[in-house]
């Protein structure tokens, strides 16, 4: 499989793919301005749970240190896809197994 | 839906470490034991990327509560089971371990609600309902997925010292609202595999499974 035929081939799902990515930091704000928190936060602040945070991630929140954050969040986003990509490509291909 | 470290008592993290690795071996498995077509290596990529991608969207829902969309249902339609819980078994990893999205000793609670529960389930929901309308059985798929595998988030912290053993407020909260909002993750899932029903009904897990039955058969 090399990278050309790959981009032309799937350029549809790609797209659909670039566009979430694009529209990510207007939803990152749009979730900020509504004070976005799920159900998991409520259950925890009602018990008085709270976290510990033992490590931060490399992109810690889905932002990048030093980048502010709306450009962030796209950066994040593109870095997080491709990544996301590549490592179940990989494992797809590790596992995949004979068949015919 | 992500539990971040502290939230849950180390015996429990082990537990479902422990439950998760055996059934994501099992997936393994089944996968080299079959064995995949060189052309849906792609779509699984793909798939992976797409609901990484689609996850960073929360629905920014006014009043307080809301939650973004999970994909375990759109993985497992398109995927299968098996390949559909290594995709988001992939997701999930790489959430935990390059955003800091979910933490590291609740990772195997994490990937049995999103990559196991919600992909198995609304694996065989598919698969029972399609026979009647592939719409419906999408939709409540995606619908229902959602809401086990936010149960067991609530099973898994009510058990937990922090949440102060109250597995009968945890489930509750984490049922009742993933279970509203799970319609969302129910539309986009019927959506998503409509759109491909339509245009490329043949990388469905499905169609690809009866594709191959029928060329044994024939053999």
């Amino acid at each position: 499989m090399n990278f050309k035929n790959f981009v032309i081939e799937h350029k549809q799902a790609l797209l659909v793919i670039l566009v979430a990515i694009i529209l990510s930091p207007l939803f990152a704000l749009a979730a900020d301005a509504v004070g976005y928190s799920e159900p998991l936060e409520k259950s925890a602040e009602h018990l008085g749970a709270e976290e510990s945070p033992i490590y931060g991630g490399i992109l810690p929140d889905y932002s990048v240190p030093g980048i502010d954050s709306p450009f962030g969040t796209f950066l994040a986003g593109l870095v997080g896809s491709i990544v996301t990509l590549i490592i179940m490509l990989g494992v797809t291909m590790a596992i995949k197994g004979r068949r015919n | 839906m992500h539990i971040p470290d502290g939230f849950l008592d180390m015996n429990i993290a082990l537990v479902y470490y422990v439950l998760t690795a055996i059934v994501v071996g099992i997936c393994i498995y089944k996968i080299k034991k079959d064995g995949i077509n060189e052309k849906r290596v792609p779509i699984a990529g793909l798939v992976a990327a797409g609901i990484f991608a689609a996850q960073m969207l929360n629905w920014p829902i006014p009043g307080g509560t809301s939650a973004h969309f999970v994909g375990g249902a759109v993985a497992a339609i398109i995927l299968g089971p098996f390949l559909g819980c290594i995709a988001m078994t992939s997701v999930v990893v790489i959430q935990a371990l390059v955003f800091g999205d979910g933490g590291i000793t609740t990772l195997g609670t994490n990937l049995f609600s999103m990559a196991i529960v919600d992909v198995f389930v609304a694996y065989y929901i598919y698969k029972f309902l399609s026979k009647k309308n592939t719409k419906i059985a999408a939709f409540v798929a995606g619908w229902i997925g959602i809401t086990l595998g936010a149960i067991n988030t609530g099973i898994a912290t009510g058990l937990s010292s922090t949440f102060q053993y109250s597995i009968n407020t945890t489930v509750p909260i984490m049922g009742i609202w993933h279970g509203a909002l799970g319609i969302i993750e129910g539309l986009i899932t019927v959506a998503v595999i409509s759109y491909i029903e339509k245009n490329r009904s043949d990388i469905l897990y499905i169609s690809d499974e009866a594709q191959n039955k029928a060329r044994g058969e024939k053999r």
